[in-house]
């Protein structure tokens, strides 16, 4: 007997899929092209041939489950050379974007991220509780711009002060609880959304390897993947040496070696204050030495030569640059052949945001141009609340789900044509 | 009074067909060609459909008719400067390049061996060199030589003149322009292949082994470079495995975005060449979908028959060579969805057709569609006929011809 299988399409699938994105995919005649010139599709299954028939069949359950989505990295190579114009690239991006969507819960918050309809609601709730903090305190304060001088450990205003974003909006009581609670939301949402990606990965086919020993560990496979994937960014080398593959590649590695960059100076910052000197000095009562130089290190604001501080502003430099980098290339991109959505302006522009208005706060500091330095924070909390709070809803996601994926992906052997040992 | 002549411009299949249709009619007509010769692409092939005759047969009748016919007169080497006038009465511009053999030419080929200088063969698609003082093919018509004044070092041309036992060669034939009045015009400019350089991704023009499909007619062909043998460019071995490559720069908005409708023939048709040639050769056809049109299925059916054939659905995207200089080509077979690298002795690429006028500027305005195919002018008094209209077999070619020659007649008979 025939193993025949009745498909059954979701139509309405189909159309979700056209609309974030895949819209020309029913152009696809499936010549499998696309396939042959990706440089990181593997040989068993290749993607994007595949998804394109299944999108176009309708085929849901295999798409939401699909690893390959990604392993792409989105070159646009295969979406370049497609013969129908049918932008297999842009219905992986879509198929992604549907991830950030449905992965993580609460799923409002990934309608809200998929439209740019909804942008004023993501940003008016971070515009709310900063606004709301910003006049309390400019009541007790008796301004809503106020210079300080510190006496002790206590800021006065004083007409002759500085501008001090600390004593208008406090750590302790403000900020480090909201971005603390924010972070806790966050990995929450994100251990929700890997649980649910690597159930769905489990339960699709999976090739047996001949010649390949046992299966390494998913431990191993991450710290693999974590020093070649992300910290060579070695697939982006994979994809090509053409101008935009390297304009790609550069820009990438630019904002995320300045993240990184950025994360360690928050870091010291928070460990200086809460662990140097609340807990040693406040706490412990421990006075000088290491102590002294921990709470130093963390306190705000830095003097400019502090190293810290110096590690701040080369990353905000190297961020803007990465960030001129990869707005270039996205601008320059031929509409016939890749599109952008607004998942990648959406992250475009809060990168962009929490760039040029933490820059802007510096600069309007040391300016001493109170008018526009407070303001300039404010919206700087803003824009790092909407990177942060959204993350597993927005682009950004694919720090994690990617990271998971391609470690899964090792550990399973689903390596690019020619790199499986 | 109107004009009762008619013009054709393109000696190809579609143009001589047309020609004779309108001149056993009574019309007086001329037919002026690019080439030095007639015959257009069919000239070219080894075989053509449906019934798989070589060039000479349908063409040597064809050559016949017009010699005899008073009314046909043809001028090769020729190009429409300029179209004036209109329907009834037009007034055409016709340059013709030197060929500087006259009508004493016994294709004796004494010139030929008198010259010094080679250039890249157009008839052979580059395959060999040819002389300056040449004959393209054993079958040209009209039987005269060649000389490529252009490309002649200085003083060749006297040296072949002194060659020459006949006194055929003229050095000192120059461009000529002359006039001709017509009431029609039929179109029938024809077809070049794809220019398979611009598949970069599979080495079109760069790896020595990988071929067109026209450079595979003149290789099979027995007047062809290598005298019928079908052997690998690079090394003249017998190739054990060969490739065809479907829809190389066809069906594709970045090459040619229409269907050729002959390749998939074009190469069933090779594989029985190289059946015929090489009878343990294993062949491989990378299609997206085989399209046999008609009848020509059955041709399809009795190919696929050979156990030393395969036919896999899956575009190849990739070609490469190895040090042998043999063709690996990349291709994910669609159905079982592997993807994987095959390596060939040789790889043909199945290039399509291009409208000769495709991107040029034409004497008379004519409307043409995107691909620069053809697609109006009866109204000016312009018909288009074979394949400067839509890409099609020699059959039907033949049969727009004929079409086109009906309208001509019509429009300069109804004024």
């Amino acid at each position: 007997m025939s193993n025949t299988v009745r498909v059954q399409p979701d139509l309405k699938f189909v159309q979700e899929l056209q609309q974030v994105g895949g819209e020309a995919l029913k152009k696809c005649y499936q010549c499998a092209t696309c396939g042959v010139v990706c440089p990181l599709s593997p040989a068993d299954g290749p993607y994007p041939r595949k998804e394109m028939v299944w999108a176009q069949w309708g085929l849901k359950d295999k798409l939401v489950n699909d690893i390959d989505i990604w392993l792409c990295h989105n070159c646009g190579t295969c979406s370049d050379m497609c013969p129908r114009g049918a932008k297999p690239g842009d219905l992986l991006a879509a198929l992604r974007n549907m991830a950030y969507r449905s992965l993580a819960k609460p799923a409002i918050i990934g309608t809200w991220m998929s439209s740019s309809k909804y942008f004023p609601i993501l940003m008016l709730i971070p515009a709310i509780i900063y606004g709301f903090i910003w006049s309390i305190m400019a009541g007790k304060l008796g301004t809503a711009f106020p210079l300080f001088v510190a006496e002790g450990h206590e800021l006065k205003v004083a007409a002759e002060g500085a501008i001090i974003y600390g004593g208008l909006f406090p750590g302790d009581y403000t900020i480090d609880p909201i971005f603390g609670a924010v972070f806790a939301f966050m990995v929450f949402a994100f251990a929700g959304g890997i649980a649910s990606m690597l159930k769905g990965f489990e339960g699709m086919p999976r090739t047996f390897i001949v010649g390949r020993g046992a299966e390494p560990s998913f431990l191993s496979c991450l710290i693999d993947t974590l020093k070649v994937e992300v910290a060579q960014h070695s697939r982006f080398q994979n994809c090509g040496q053409e101008e935009k593959d390297v304009q790609r590649f550069t820009g990438h590695l630019f904002v995320f070696y300045a993240f990184i960059a950025l994360m360690i100076v928050t870091s010291v910052v928070a460990v200086g204050h809460w662990f140097g000197a609340w807990f040693l000095q406040h706490v412990m009562g421990i006075e000088g030495g290491i102590a002294a130089l921990i709470a130093w290190a963390g306190h705000t604001p830095m003097p400019l030569w502090s190293p810290v501080k110096i590690l701040a502003n080369l990353g905000a430099i190297a961020l803007v640059y990465g960030l001129m980098k990869l707005t270039g290339r996205r601008s320059a991109l031929d509409a016939a052949k890749s599109s952008s959505n607004w998942y990648d302006w959406y992250l475009l522009t809060v990168i962009w945001g929490i760039a040029v208005t933490g820059i802007g706060s510096e600069i309007f500091r040391l300016m001493g141009q109170k008018v526009l330095a407070y303001p300039t924070y404010y919206l700087h909390l803003v824009f790092v609340f909407m990177m942060l709070a959204y993350l597993p809803w927005s682009k950004l996601g694919h720090v994690v789900y990617r990271t998971v994926a391609l470690a899964y992906a090792r550990k399973i052997g689903r390596l690019p044509m020619g790199e499986l040992k | 009074m109107s004009n009762n002549s008619i013009l054709v411009v393109g000696g190809g299949f579609a143009g001589i067909t047309a020609a004779l249709e309108a001149a056993e009619i009574g019309h007086e007509v001329y037919i002026v060609e690019t080439n030095p010769y007639l015959g257009g692409r069919v000239a070219q092939l080894n075989q053509y459909f449906p019934k798989l005759c070589p060039p000479s047969c349908g063409l040597e009748i064809q050559f016949q008719r017009i010699k005899n016919n008073p009314r046909v007169k043809f001028f090769t080497m020729c190009e429409v400067a300029s179209v004036t006038g209109g329907p009834g009465a037009f007034d055409v511009k016709i340059k013709q390049r030197p060929r500087y053999v006259n009508t004493n030419c016994t294709m004796c080929g004494e010139c030929a061996k008198a010259a010094t200088t080679s250039v890249k063969s157009e008839f052979e698609f580059g395959l060999v060199d040819r002389k300056v003082a040449y004959s393209t093919h054993l079958f040209a018509f009209p039987q005269r030589y060649v000389v490529d004044g252009a490309a002649c070092a200085p003083g060749e041309l006297e040296t072949l003149k002194d060659a020459c036992p006949y006194g055929a060669i003229d050095p000192a034939d120059t461009e000529k322009t002359f006039d001709l009045s017509v009431g029609s015009i039929v179109w029938a400019t024809g077809w070049k292949p794809y220019d398979m350089a611009n598949l970069e991704n599979l080495g079109g023009g760069k790896l020595a082994n990988v071929v067109s499909n026209m450079q595979l007619e003149r290789l099979a062909a027995p007047n062809g470079p290598t005298g019928g043998k079908i052997l690998r460019p690079s090394d003249g071995k017998e190739p054990k495995r060969i490739a065809f490559v479907q829809c190389a720069g066809s069906r594709d908005e970045n090459h040619l975005n229409y269907c050729s409708y002959i390749c998939c023939m074009a190469s069933l048709k090779h594989v029985t060449y190289i059946r015929e040639k090489h009878p343990d050769a294993r062949i491989v056809i990378y299609y997206i979908d085989l399209r046999t049109p008609g009848r020509y299925d059955n041709f399809m059916q009795k190919v696929a028959a050979d156990d030393k054939l395969t036919l896999v659905k899956g575009k190849v995207a990739k070609i490469v060579e190895c040090e042998c200089k043999s063709p690996i080509v990349t291709v994910e077979d669609a159905v079982t969805g592997i993807k994987g690298e095959e390596r060939f002795d040789m790889v043909v690429l199945a290039t399509g057709m291009q409208p000769s006028c495709a991107g040029a500027k034409l004497p008379v305005e004519l409307p043409m569609d995107d691909d620069g195919f053809i697609i109006g002018g009866a109204e000016k008094g312009v018909f288009a006929a074979g394949c400067a209209k839509l890409p099609l077999d020699v059959m039907k070619t033949a049969q727009t011809g004929t079409g086109a020659a009906l309208k001509a007649i019509q429009n300069v008979v109804g004024r």
